[in-house]
C-alpha cells in the first residue's frame, strides 16, 4: 500500500536534478552532494576513489533511508582543492579506469576466441 | 589546476570462456569496482522480457495471470537490448509499447487435439523479430542422442484434449532492478584470491603421518603431500573456503603459525554465468558501459545548482537527518 513503485529506484522524475550540492556552513572546503536515484553501486566506487586523492580530508557516503532512493556524499578537502574539484576528478579518473578495463578485457576475449579457431 | 590523476590500471586474465559461463581473474583494481560490476550485472544490464500479455482464449488448468507470469520469466535472446529504447522513453508510439523501436510482439496459438498431453513450451512462441527468440539450449547439448529435457524448450503449461491457449504477448526492454525477469545473470560471484605461505621450517618438524593428518583436516582439497619429496604442496589455493580448520588443527598439534593464509584485496576471481539472454562476456562489457554511463550522469556540470545556502547544514538537521555515516575517514597525509 505504501510501497513505492519499483521504477522509482532508477527513474529521476521531471524537474528533479540528478546531482545537487550544498556547501557546509561551518567547515571550510566541505560540501554535501546529493545524488538522486542511485545506490551503493556508485556510492562506494566514488567514495573509494575519493580516498585515493591526498587533498581529500574526509569522504563518506550514506543512503539516508532504504525507501528514499538517493545518495548523500560528504567531502572535505584541504585548501589546495575544493570538494567539487575532488568529486569531478574522482569521476573522471574512474571513467579512465573503466575505459582501460574494457579495452584490456576485449583484447583478452579476442585473443581467447582466436585460440579456438 | 589538477593535472594528476589517481587512476588504477586493472589487468584481466581469462581462465574459461564459454557462451554462458565465464571465469576470469581481475587484478590491480579495488573491491568497490568489482562489487559495482557484480551489482550491475545482476540488476542493471538491460534485457528483453515479455511484459504485456493479451489472452484471447485460455482453457488450460492454469489461470491467466499465472500463465502471464510464466511467460515473463522466459529468457529471450537480448543482443538487441542495449540499442533499444525503453518503452516509456519511446517517442514513436506514446510509450505504450506498440512500435518496433521499443517492443517485440509474440504470439502463441496452441490447441490440443490428440489424446496425449500436449506440452506448450517456449518453442511454440512465435516472434515478430527473428533475432529475439526464447533462449534455446539445445545446441549446447552434448551429443547424447536422446531427447534431453533442455532440448524441448521451457515448459509453459500442459494441455489436455480440447484445451486451448491463444494469446498475444509484447516484450519490452527492462533491467533487473525493476523486475527479476529482466536480469540476465544466473550467478555472478567473485572471490578474493588467497595467498598461502607455508612455514617450511615448522613444516620440517612434522612427521609424514602428521603432515597427512594436517592436510586431511582441510574440508576442501587445498594441500597435498607430494609422495616423492614428502613435502606439503599447495594443490588448489582457490578451493580454500576460509573455514580455518587447518589453522585450528595446526594449533591443536602444537604448531601455530604453520601456515599463513591472507586474501589479497586487489585480486579477484570472477565467475559469471548467464541465463542465455546475453552472452557472459558481452554481459561484462555491457556492465562496464553501464557503469561508465552512470558515472557520466553523476558528474557535476555547470548548471548543477547550489542549494540555497540558508538551509545548508541547519536545514538538514531540522529535517531529521541521520548521523550514521558509512566509513568515516579523516586523513592528514601529505602527498606521498
Amino acid at each position: 500500500m505504501n510501497a513505492p513503485d519499483r521504477y522509482e529506484r532508477f527513474v529521476v522524475p521531471e524537474g528533479m536534478k540528478k546531482v545537487s550540492y550544498e556547501r557546509d556552513q561551518k567547515i571550510m572546503n566541505a560540501a554535501t552532494f546529493t545524488v538522486q536515484r542511485e545506490d551503493h553501486t556508485i556510492g562506494n566506487v566514488v567514495r573509494m576513489q575519493l580516498h585515493r586523492d591526498p587533498s581529500v580530508l574526509f569522504a563518506g557516503y550514506r543512503l539516508p533511508h532504504p525507501l528514499q532512493y538517493k545518495l548523500v556524499i560528504k567531502i572535505q578537502t584541504t585548501s589546495q582543492s575544493s570538494p567539487m574539484q575532488a568529486y569531478n576528478l574522482a569521476v573522471n579518473d574512474l571513467d579512465k579506469e573503466l575505459d582501460h578495463l574494457k579495452q584490456v578485457f576485449q583484447e583478452e576475449i579476442n585473443q581467447k576466441q582466436s585460440e579456438y579457431y | 589546476m589538477d593535472s594528476v590523476s589517481y587512476t588504477r590500471f586493472p589487468t584481466v586474465r581469462i581462465r574459461e570462456l564459454k557462451d554462458d559461463y565465464l571465469k576470469f581473474e581481475l587484478r590491480d583494481t579495488d573491491t568497490s569496482i568489482a562489487n559495482a560490476l557484480r551489482r550491475i550485472m545482476i540488476a542493471e544490464v538491460p534485457t528483453l522480457a515479455i511484459d504485456l500479455v493479451e489472452i484471447e482464449s485460455n482453457s488450460s488448468v492454469l489461470n491467466d495471470e499465472f500463465i502471464a507470469h510464466r511467460l515473463g520469466l522466459i529468457p529471450l535472446r537480448s543482443e538487441r537490448a542495449m540499442e533499444m529504447r525503453l518503452s516509456r522513453d519511446c517517442d514513436a508510439c506514446d510509450g505504450d509499447a506498440s512500435c518496433d523501436y521499443c517492443s517485440i510482439e509474440f504470439t502463441l496459438n496452441v490447441k490440443c487435439t490428440s489424446d496425449q498431453t500436449l506440452d506448450v513450451t517456449s518453442h511454440d512462441l512465435v516472434s515478430s523479430d527473428p533475432s529475439v527468440v526464447p533462449v534455446d539450449n539445445s545446441f549446447a547439448q552434448d551429443i547424447s542422442g536422446f531427447d534431453a529435457p533442455e532440448a524441448r524448450g521451457i515448459l509453459i503449461v500442459k494441455l489436455r484434449r480440447g484445451q486451448e491457449l491463444k494469446l498475444r504477448a509484447i516484450a519490452r526492454k527492462g533491467i533487473g532492478k525493476d523486475h527479476a525477469k529482466w536480469s540476465p545473470a544466473a550467478t555472478v560471484a567473485f572471490q578474493f584470491e588467497p595467498e598461502i605461505h607455508i612455514n617450511e621450517a615448522l613444516m620440517e618438524t612434522l612427521s609424514l603421518e602428521e603432515k597427512k593428518e594436517w592436510v586431511d583436516s582441510c574440508p576442501t582439497k587445498v594441500f597435498e603431500v607430494d609422495p616423492q619429496t614428502q613435502q606439503v604442496m599447495v594443490v588448489d589455493a582457490e578451493a580454500y573456503t576460509y573455514d580455518e580448520e587447518i589453522l585450528k588443527k595446526a594449533e591443536a598439534m602444537g604448531k601455530p603459525g604453520l601456515v599463513e593464509i591472507i586474501s589479497r584485496e586487489d585480486s579477484f576471481i570472477f565467475t559469471v554465468e548467464s541465463t542465455g539472454a546475453v552472452q557472459s562476456a558481452q554481459m561484462f562489457v555491457n556492465a562496464i558501459d553501464i557503469l561508465k554511463s552512470k558515472l557520466d550522469a553523476v558528474r557535476l556540470s555547470f548548471d548543477t545548482e547550489e542549494a540555497d545556502d540558508q538551509f545548508g547544514e541547519l536545514g538538514h538537521h531540522m529535517r531529521g537527518g541521520g548521523i550514521s555515516v558509512i566509513l568515516l575517514r579523516t586523513s592528514f597525509n601529505s602527498v606521498p
